[in-house]
C-alpha cells in the first residue's frame, strides 16, 4: 500500500474539478484559466481543511496532464530556510522551460501569511523576476497577513469553511468506498469537532474506522478523545498539580524524543483549554498564560526554557485554583 | 535586610583604605597636577612626580576583584568634593548620553573643574564576545573630555585594551595580604560586637585570596546575627577558585543575597552564559520548589533568554546587561527565598543527556515526517503534530501500513512503529 492510499484525505483527495463537491465560483473561474491557457497569479486564502492545496493540485492536472509533477514547485514558506532558499529553488526551477502543454510552470507557495513582510516583498520581486515563465499560487489562512502589493498582482480565491450537507456527503461517499458503516450520530460527532475542515473530518472518520470498526457517535468520541493530545493533558495536568518535575520529564520526552516543536506543544494545549476540568478564573489565567508564552516562543531562543517558565506558572495557578479546607466549626 | 556589610563598611576617605599606599600616592598626583583639588588633600597624598603621571589623560584602575578599585574612585571623589557620574562601556555606544553628562557638566563650571568625574567599572568585564565598538568610544572620550575619567578592570594587559592603555596612566592596586583581610575582618566584627576567633577570620581570609569583599561577604554569611564566630563555623567554604565549575557558579548565583553580588558573577572570566542558561533552566525548579518563587525566577530567565535572542539578530549588544543582570540578580533575589542546605545537589542540565541520547531517532522520524509531508502535500509541522496520531491509530489495526513507509526512508517496520 503507498502512502498515497494509506492517508484517507489523500487517497480521496479529488483529482478533477468534477470531484470537487463545492466551490463552484472558484472552479468556474480557474477552468477559464485552463480554457485560455494562461493564467495570472492566485492567492487562496481560508482556514485549514477547506481545499486550497487540493484546488492548486487539480488545477495542475488540468493544465499540464499526467506529468503535472514535472512542471509543479511545492515549497511550504514555514519550512523553506529564509527567503533566500525560496528564491535558490525558484531560480533553478524556473531555468527549464515547461514540459506540459501550458507555457508557464506553476509554484505552489503554501503558508505565505507566515512570512515576514519584508521576506513576502522580497517575493514579491522574485515574482515579478520569473512572471515571463512561472505562475505563483500563494496559499495562506488570513488574507489579512499579505502585503497589498502580492494581494494586488494577484487573483484571490476565498475558500470558506465546508458546509456540513456537502461534509456529509463526502464521508458517506468514503465510508461506502471503505466499506465502513457510518451512522448519522457519526457524521454529527465528526463535524462538531471538525467544523469546516475537510482534512480533520476525514482523519476523523478513518481514526474512528480504524479503531472501532464502526463510525458512530460514541466511536468518533472515543478516538477523539484518544486523539487528544494525552501526552499534552499530562504534561499539563502534572504542572497544574504542583509535579513540575514530573511534567518537566514528559515535556523533554515529547520535545526530545518525539520531536514536537515547543509551538505545536502549546497550540495542542490551547485547544484542550475550553474542555479541561478547571474553574473559570483558572481557565483565564492560563489562557492568558498560554498567549504570554506563545509571545515568548516566538521572541526568544530557548524552547524548553520558556516551556518551563510556563510549567512552573501553570503549578503557581494550579496552587491559587486549590479550594482551600473550611475552617472547622466546634 | 540589613545592609550588605561590604557597604556598611566602605571606606570613605583615602586613609580608612588599607594597604593601598602607592595607588593613592598615584592617583591623588594625577588628580592634583590636572584637575581642581582641595589644597589639603594635595599635601597630603600627592607625593608622585612623574611625567607619566602629569601626561595621562585617564586612569585606568587595575587589580583582582574585591582589592577595593572602585572604593579608592569613591573615596578620591569623596576627598576632593566631587560627584562620580557610574558609566558602564555599553552606555558609551549611545554617545549622546555621554555627551549629555559631560557636556552638561562642562557647562556648569570653569574649565577644569567640571564637579563631576567619570567611572568606567569593570571594562574588561563584559563578555569577550562583546563587539569592542565600547571601548573605541572611550577612548575618543578620553582623548577630548576635560573631566576626570577613571576606569577599572580586572586585566587590563590583554591585547584588545591597548589603545586605552595608550591613553592611560595604568595603576596598580594589588591584591590584598591575609594579614591585610584579617585586619578589616577584626574590624567589623568588633564594630558588629561579634567575638571571632582569630583561626576563623584566618580561614576566611585564606579563602578569600585577596578579595576582600568576598571576605566580608562570607563573614557576613557566616557571623552576622550571632555572639560568636567560631572555626567551625567557616569550615564549609571551600577554597574560592577563580576557575569556576559551572555547580560553583550555579551555587553562588542561587546563594547571592544582593543585588550586586549576583551580578558580579558575570564578570567571572570564566562565566559562559551560554551554557548557564541550560544549568539555570535545570535548577530553578529544584531550587525554588514554591511555585511562585520559581515562576517569578523564570520569569525573568525566560525575559533574558528574549534579551538574548534580540541581541543576537541585531547586534544590539548595549542590551547586554540587562541580560545578564535578569539571569543572575533575577533568578537570585526572590520573595521569601527558601534557605538552602549547606550542600544543595545540583543537576547537570538533562537536556544535553536526552539529545545525546536520542539523536538517532529524531533522525528517523526527521526522515518520515519530511517524506510524509512530500507524498501527503502538507507542511511536517501538520505531520508532526496530526497525521503521526492518525498512523498510530491507522497502524495498530494494521501493521503492514507502515512497510511502504519504511522502505521509502530505509529504515525497519520496527523503527517506524517506534516514533509513534
Amino acid at each position: 500500500m503507498s502512502v498515497g492510499e494509506l492517508f484517507w484525505f489523500e487517497k480521496y483527495r479529488p483529482r478533477s474539478f468534477d470531484e470537487v463537491v463545492d466551490l463552484d465560483e472558484v472552479k468556474g473561474r480557474l477552468r477559464e484559466f485552463v480554457r485560455a491557457g494562461n493564467m495570472p497569479h492566485l492567492l487562496f486564502y481560508g482556514p485549514p481543511g477547506t481545499g486550497k492545496t487540493t484546488m492548486a493540485l487539480v488545477l495542475a492536472r488540468e493544465l499540464y496532464g499526467e506529468y503535472w509533477r514535472e512542471d509543479v514547485l511545492e515549497l511550504n514558506a514555514s519550512d523553506e530556510r529564509g527567503i533566500n532558499v525560496i528564491r535558490e529553488r525558484v531560480k533553478e526551477f524556473a531555468r527549464t522551460a515547461p514540459v506540459g502543454k501550458a507555457p508557464f510552470k506553476l509554484v505552489v507557495l503554501d503558508e505565505a501569511d507566515n512570512m515576514t513582510s519584508d521576506a513576502q516583498q522580497a517575493l514579491r520581486r522574485i515574482m515579478e523576476m520569473y512572471a515571463a515563465t512561472t505562475r505563483f499560487i500563494l496559499m495562506a489562512n488570513y488574507v489579512s497577513r499579505i502585503i497589498d502589493p502580492i494581494i494586488s498582482r494577484c487573483a484571490v480565491f476565498r475558500f470558506p469553511p465546508m458546509p456540513k450537507e456537502l461534509m456529509a456527503e463526502r464521508l458517506r461517499y468514503i465510508a461506502n468506498k471503505e466499506g465502513v458503516k457510518l451512522t448519522d450520530d457519526g457524521i454529527d460527532a465528526i463535524y462538531e469537532i471538525a467544523q469546516g475542515d475537510m482534512r480533520r473530518a476525514i482523519n476523523l472518520l478513518q481514526m474512528a474506522a480504524a479503531a472501532e470498526g464502526v463510525v458512530n457517535k460514541d466511536s468518533v468520541a472515543a478516538v477523539a478523545s484518544a486523539a487528544r493530545p494525552s501526552d499534552v493533558l499530562e504534561v499539563f495536568n502534572a504542572a497544574l498539580g504542583g509535579d513540575v518535575e514530573k511534567a518537566r520529564e514528559r515535556l523533554r520526552d515529547l520535545m526530545y524524543i518525539k520531536g514536537i516543536a515547543g509551538v505545536d506543544f502549546l497550540r495542542a494545549l490551547q485547544r484542550e483549554l475550553p474542555r479541561l476540568q478547571l474553574d473559570d478564573d483558572a481557565k483565564a489565567a492560563v489562557a492568558e498564560l498560554l498567549a504570554d508564552v506563545d509571545f515568548r516562543l516566538a521572541e526568544g531562543s530557548d524552547e524548553e526554557l520558556q516551556l518551563t517558565y510556563m510549567l512552573v506558572k501553570l503549578a503557581a495557578i494550579g496552587a491559587r485554583a486549590k479550594p482551600t479546607p473550611a475552617p472547622r466549626r466546634k | 535586610m540589613s545592609l550588605p556589610w561590604v557597604e556598611k563598611y566602605r571606606p570613605r576617605s583615602f586613609k580608612d583604605i588599607v594597604n593601598q599606599e602607592e595607588a593613592k600616592y598615584k592617583l591623588a598626583s594625577w588628580i592634583c597636577r590636572r584637575f581642581r583639588a582641595p589644597d589639603a588633600f594635595c599635601k597630603a597624598w600627592a607625593k608622585v612626580q612623574a611625567k607619566e603621571v602629569e601626561g595621562a589623560k585617564a586612569v585606568l584602575l587595575a587589580g583582582p576583584p574585591g582589592t577595593g578599585k572602585t572604593t579608592l574612585v569613591h573615596a578620591l571623589a569623596h576627598e576632593i568634593d566631587y560627584e562620580v557620574v557610574e558609566l558602564n562601556a555599553s552606555d558609551v555606544r549611545t554617545s549622546e548620553r555621554i555627551r549629555e553628562v559631560v557636556g552638561r557638566g562642562l557647562r556648569e563650571g570653569s574649565l577644569f573643574y567640571s564637579g563631576k568625574l567619570i567611572l568606567f567599572d569593570e571594562v574588561d568585564g563584559l563578555n569577550p564576545k562583546e563587539d569592542l565598538g565600547g571601548l573605541d568610544s572611550i577612548v575618543d572620550l578620553v582623548e577630548t573630555a576635560r573631566v576626570p575619567i577613571i576606569m577599572t578592570a580586572n586585566n587590563p594587559w590583554d591585547q584588545r585594551f591597548r589603545p586605552l592603555r595608550e591613553v592611560s596612566l595604568v595603576i596598580n592596586v594589588r591584591k590584598l595580604d591575609e594579614e591585610d583581610v584579617v585586619e578589616v575582618l577584626r574590624r567589623i566584627c568588633n564594630a558588629e560586637k561579634i567575638r571571632c576567633e582569630e583561626d576563623a577570620l584566618r580561614a576566611l581570609a585564606k579563602s578569600s585570596n585577596g578579595d576582600l569583599r568576598a571576605a566580608i561577604n562570607d563573614l557576613q554569611l557566616f557571623a552576622e546575627g550571632k555572639g560568636a564566630l567560631t572555626v567551625d563555623d567557616v569550615k564549609r567554604i571551600g577554597e574560592r577558585n577563580p576557575q569556576l565549575s559551572m555547580f560553583e557558579v550555579l551555587d553562588r548565583v542561587f546563594r547571592a543575597r544582593w543585588f550586586d553580588e549576583a551580578r558580579a558573577i558575570s564578570f567571572t572570566p570564566s562565566f559562559d552564559w551560554e551554557q548557564f542558561f541550560a544549568w539555570a533552566v535545570e535548577n530553578v525548579p529544584r531550587v525554588y520548589k514554591e511555585p511562585s518563587a520559581a515562576a517569578m525566577a523564570l520569569d525573568r530567565l525566560s525575559k533574558a533568554d528574549i534579551i538574548l535572542r534580540r541581541i543576537r539578530t541585531t547586534g544590539e549588544w548595549e542590551l547586554m546587561p540587562y541580560m545578564t543582570e535578569l539571569m543572575l540578580a533575577g533568578i537570585a533575589l526572590v520573595p521569601d527565598k527558601p534557605k538552602l542546605p549547606r550542600f544543595f545537589k545540583y543537576q547537570f542540565p538533562q537536556r544535553i543527556t536526552l539529545l545525546a541520547k536520542s539523536r538517532e531517532s529524531r533522525r528517523r522520524r526527521e526522515a518520515v515526517v519530511d517524506y510524509l509531508a512530500r507524498e501527503l502535500h502538507v507542511s511536517p509541522s501538520y505531520v508532526s503534530s496530526e497525521l503521526m496520531r492518525v498512523l498510530s491509530v491507522v497502524a495498530k489495526k494494521n501493521p503492514k501500513a507502515l512497510e511502504a513507509i519504511g522502505r521509502a526512508v530505509s529504515i525497519s517496520v520496527k523503527d517506524v512503529e517506534g516514533l509513534l
